[in-house]
């Protein structure tokens, strides 16, 4: 594989890393938040998962024909501890409102394309500049969609997530 | 005096090595082909203190304790009143003892026959390093006809390990007890035995463990059981299995149970206190369905109780002790040869069955050492097959017309799921459903209700319209008590109950047709398995309680008395 | 054993969804787990998890390996009796505070000592979670928010690293769910490890803790590496601020049990019956 290559592999595996990991993560929340029967988050974070999904196969698919190294999850190096595109486990609440998951989701996006921006600044590869410039802007037109969709919802009240019946002791 | 047996004790304290005394007698005894029982009494010291050995040398393997004694040698009378319960004497009695000690006032009240040798000076001119209880040992020998040799090679071996002055110490001493002629007769009952073995029911336990194909062990010493453990280390190291030693018996129990999901029957043994602390541990057994053989040595309870004396009253806690509907299996070895059975027997069941076993032995027979022919074994080993995976995920918990469903292992491809006390569905995911929780609930005790036990569940015999019932160790007793009912022109039919739980109801009921009064007879003050078996059968007959509680070894005397006023005989 | 493809994170989940609430840290150690496991391909089949009883021991469910959910507290003792009989397998042992430091405490303090070679992965949330929210042995001193001690606890809470160190666990790690990548790497160090590995997780507690929000501030990494020294160990162990995560203390020691299993002798169990023949 020639060097130029190699920088792309690399920014490949990264790319493939961050979407899949973002778009498991989104798929757990949704499970989750379902279980939890907040519904509308659930299906928010489904949506989110998928939209997701379609990034990852524009990525595999670029990168199908190439060998991209294997590294372990934590062999990345990411700006965070966890990959950009991953919401928090610990950001969530089970009476959560949908527009504080929308606010997460887009946390999660402006922090993918602050990372894929920063790669196609640093980068000295072309291709690798120019892939992750895409990849920066589809984010934040992600972003710019979430954006919209939050002025529609309505401000969240004080005091959400107060519940009234006490905490359950399943076991 | 009766050719029949003959009751020897051996007293002595502050390290006379009265035990060691009492063994080597025995096993020469055994060598010419005389069968026996030794049991042991001791107070609290752990060294230095008062000990007795008791021996019973009979014509036949039904091992009760002596009531009275033929020949009570003291080494000294230090603190005898301790074991004044047990040894009784007579007037027929032969003791033999130091020319100057004071003998005890009851020693004196049963008017027996005085011998006074000299044991110490006798010893300490056959030897500097000479000891008393090996003169008494030649003395006892030829008393019995035992070659001295036979006594020396046996001590020999004993005492291995010990510096070579000792060795010859002991040699010399015993020469010089079998030389010494004492104005004695003894009438010894016939030997004849072939094939015989010499071992302790603990012994016996552990190796029908083994030989039912434990290989994984987890202990806490706990008396009466610790014996059981400590032989089975040895054993299993050449199994190539393990033995670990737990923290406490909550780990012990718990240690089982992993290594029994690991594939590996597994095994651990205690006593009552333990018992106690484990029963969490073994509805998890039974709750998860994983075979688990525990071995509980009854002593006396509630509580710390008196933990070197046997007693039966862990029946309670074994049938009912488990929180929930926890159906399991409860087994009592009749005798110290049927710890090898009915041990193998448990193990094989367990495995069969994927459940606890509870094995109800006693400190009676557990600590007790016995010539017995060789002991029948458990052929009834199971091996594990796992059938051909069907269509779709595996369930490890199926409900199956047995109720018996197949336990995969780790390692085993494509079988994976997840143990669990909580209640769950087939598959094993923990459900709160009544429709799971009935459902398994009927699997869990139609996999026991359901199965055929086969004859094992107990020992039968005699006839007559009187029974006398009883479980575990009270088996020989109770056969005494028959054969003293018999003398007196009394038929009685005897039934031992070898499998308590699940009671074969049915069988037992047939077994008792006919019978018009049946008397329940334990070693536990509260009437445990009488109790018991009220809630369990509808009986046809008038069914009386003999419950005595320990320290003292049930008398057949009292039993063949009981049953006299019961049938108004 | 299953062919050991290489699967990725997701192949070892059981398909079982978590009901740890929404905000709970055990979510990162389930992923961190599972990664841990990808990286070293580990075989489905010949892996366990084992756990007593709480929130964090639910998580043997939802792993798609073996697992064995058993009564509280003795988690440990069910591991360490299946590594000896089957030391084949790859056993973890999970649990939570009260679960491993209350009820299992004697049970976690002899596995350190007895060094079976184990991982033990204690999620620490402070609180008895499943039961609704009482204090646990690692609870702060004034911690009021329990009704069972509404003064809060009044007692000092243990440092379990102190009390592993001192119990002989031969390597003591900390990891913290806000990190589910390092703590994967942590989790996967310790399977390799030939020993009792101990991996204590600050793990929050949303529903009852959530100001346990606050330890994304308070977390520090450590720089150096793992000590060696156990004097060194212990002067950190017991002055840290118990928040320091990595690789703190490993050292080296032989694992019990030292023999080999399968070293059966030739005709033993006729051996052992013939030693009982007079």
């Amino acid at each position: 594989m020639t060097m130029a290559n190699k920088k792309l592999a690399e920014f490949f595996a990264y790319s493939v890393e961050l979407e899949s990991e973002a778009m498991e993560r989104y798929e757990e929340l949704a499970d989750v938040m379902a279980l939890h029967h907040n519904d509308q988050v659930a299906q928010f974070f489904v949506r989110m998962a998928q939209e997701v999904t379609h990034h990852l196969a524009k990525v595999s698919d670029l990168a199908k024909d190439m060998e991209l190294p294997e590294l372990k999850a934590w062999e990345f190096n990411w700006p965070e501890a966890e990959s950009p595109e991953t919401a928090s486990y610990e950001a969530l609440h089970y009476r959560m409102s949908l527009r504080q998951a929308m606010i997460l989701a887009l946390e999660n996006e402006r922090a993918a394309e602050s990372y894929y921006r920063q790669v196609a600044n640093s980068s000295d590869d072309a291709q690798t500049v120019r892939i992750a410039g895409q990849f920066a802007d589809e984010e934040l037109s992600h972003a710019a969609e979430l954006e919209c969709m939050l002025q529609e919802l309505p401000q969240n009240g004080a005091n959400l997530r107060e519940e009234d019946d006490e905490p359950h002791m399943p076991e | 005096m009766s050719t029949e047996q003959l009751s020897i004790a051996i007293t002595g304290a502050g390290g006379a090595g009265v035990i060691s005394c009492g063994e080597l007698l025995l096993q020469a005894w055994a060598r010419l082909g005389g069968r026996g029982l030794l049991r042991k009494a001791y107070g609290p010291q752990i060294r230095g203190g008062e000990s007795a050995a008791l021996l019973k040398l009979t014509e036949r393997e039904r091992y009760t304790a002596s009531s009275n004694y033929d020949v009570v040698l003291a080494l000294d009378w230090a603190n005898f009143s301790r074991f004044e319960e047990e040894i009784r004497l007579g007037s027929d009695t032969w003791v033999i003892c130091e020319p100057a000690d004071d003998l005890p006032d009851s020693v004196v009240a049963a008017g027996p026959n005085i011998l006074r040798v000299p044991l110490a000076e006798l010893a300490a001119a056959s030897h500097a390093d000479g000891r008393e209880n090996m003169l008494a040992l030649g003395l006892l020998g030829s008393l019995l006809g035992l070659p001295a040799a036979s006594l020396c090679e046996l001590s020999g071996q004993k005492l291995a390990r010990k510096p070579q002055s000792y060795r010859e110490a002991a040699t010399a001493c015993i020469e010089r007890g079998a030389n010494e002629k004492l104005d004695c007769q003894l009438q010894v009952p016939p030997l004849g035995g072939k094939d015989l073995w010499y071992l302790s029911g603990n012994q016996a336990a552990g190796l029908g463990a083994l030989e039912a194909g434990i290989r994984f062990v987890a202990a806490y010493p706990i008396t009466p059981a610790s014996d059981v453990l400590e032989w089975m280390a040895g054993g299993l190291e050449q199994l190539g299995g393990h033995l670990v030693q737990a923290e406490d018996e909550l780990a012990a129990i718990n240690m089982t149970i992993g290594a029994a999901f690991g594939g590996v029957p597994a095994f651990t043994a205690t006593s009552g206190p333990g018992l106690a602390l484990m029963t969490e541990s073994i509805g998890l057994a039974v709750a998860s369905e994983t075979p688990v053989t525990v071995f509980n040595v009854m002593r006396g309870g509630p509580s710390t109780g008196i933990p070197t004396k046997s007693e039966q009253s862990d029946l309670n806690i074994a049938l009912n002790g488990l929180h929930g509907d926890a159906p399991h299996l409860v087994l009592a070895p009749l005798d110290i040869a049927d710890c090898v059975f009915t041990t193998g027997w448990a193990v094989s069941l367990a495995q069969q069955l994927q459940t606890a076993a509870i094995v109800l032995s006693d400190q009676f027979i557990g600590q007790s050492t016995a010539v017995v022919s060789e002991p029948r074994r458990c052929e009834n080993i199971v091996p594990a097959i796992l059938p051909a995976l069907e269509e779709g995920d595996y369930l490890r918990y199926k409900l199956t017309t047995s109720g018996i469903s197949t336990m995969a292992s780790p390692g085993d491809v494509d079988r994976r799921f997840t143990a669990d006390g909580l209640e769950h569905n087939e598959k094993g995911t923990p459900s709160a459903k009544q429709s799971d929780h009935q459902s398994q609930l009927d699997k869990r005790a139609d996999k026991l209700a359901d199965f055929d036990f086969g004859e094992d569940w107990g020992c039968t015999s005699g006839s007559g319209s009187v029974a006398l019932l009883c479980f575990g160790s009270s088996s020989a007793p109770v056969a005494e008590a028959a054969a003293l009912l018999t003398g007196r022109g009394v038929d009685a039919r005897v039934i031992s109950l070898r499998l308590l739980a699940p009671l074969q109801v049915v069988a037992l009921t047939d077994t008792l047709a006919g019978c018009e009064q049946l008397i329940v007879v334990e070693q536990n003050h509260s009437g445990q398995l009488f109790h018991y078996l009220k809630g369990q059968m509808d009986f046809q007959q008038q069914v009386h309680s003999y419950a005595m509680a320990g320290p003292v070894p049930l008398n057949p005397q009292s039993i063949a008395q009981r049953v006299l006023e019961v049938t108004g005989k | 054993m299953t062919d050991v493809i290489k699967l990725k994170a997701k192949d070892y989940k059981s398909g079982i969804k978590p009901i740890w609430c929404p905000g709970c840290g055990h979510f990162s150690v389930f992923n961190a787990i599972t990664k841990a496991m990808a990286a070293l391909a580990i075989s489905k089949d010949d892996t366990v998890m084992v756990s007593g009883i709480g929130c964090s021991s639910r998580l043997p469910a939802y792993v798609d390996s073996y697992g064995f959910h058993g009564v509280h507290g003795r988690g440990l003792a069910i591991a360490q009796g299946l590594k000896v009989a089957r030391p084949d397998l790859t056993v973890l042992a999970m649990g939570g505070d009260g679960d491993g430091f209350s009820i299992g405490g004697n049970h976690f303090i002899h596995a350190c000592r007895r060094n079976v070679n184990i991982t033990y992965i204690a999620m620490d949330n402070e609180v008895y979670g499943m039961t609704k929210g009482q204090a646990s042995p690692t609870t702060a001193m004034d911690w009021d928010h329990s009704k069972l001690t509404p003064h809060g606890p009044g007692v000092r809470p243990f440092k379990p690293a102190a009390l592993a160190l001192a119990s002989g666990a031969p390597w003591i790690a900390r990891a913290y769910s806000g990190n589910p990548n390092q703590m994967a790497k942590l989790i996967a160090e310790a399977i390799e490890f030939e020993g009792f590995s101990f991996l204590h997780v600050m793990s929050q507690c949303i529903t009852f803790c959530p100001e346990q929000t606050d330890w994304k501030a308070i977390v520090h990494e450590r720089e150096e590496p793992a000590l060696v020294d156990a004097d060194e160990a212990a002067k950190l162990f017991l002055h840290e601020d118990g928040f320091q995560i990595g690789l703190l203390y490993s050292e080296q020691r032989a694992t019990w049990p030292p023999t080999a299993v399968g070293a059966v002798t030739e005709g033993a169990v006729a051996q052992l019956s013939a030693s009982f023949r007079v």
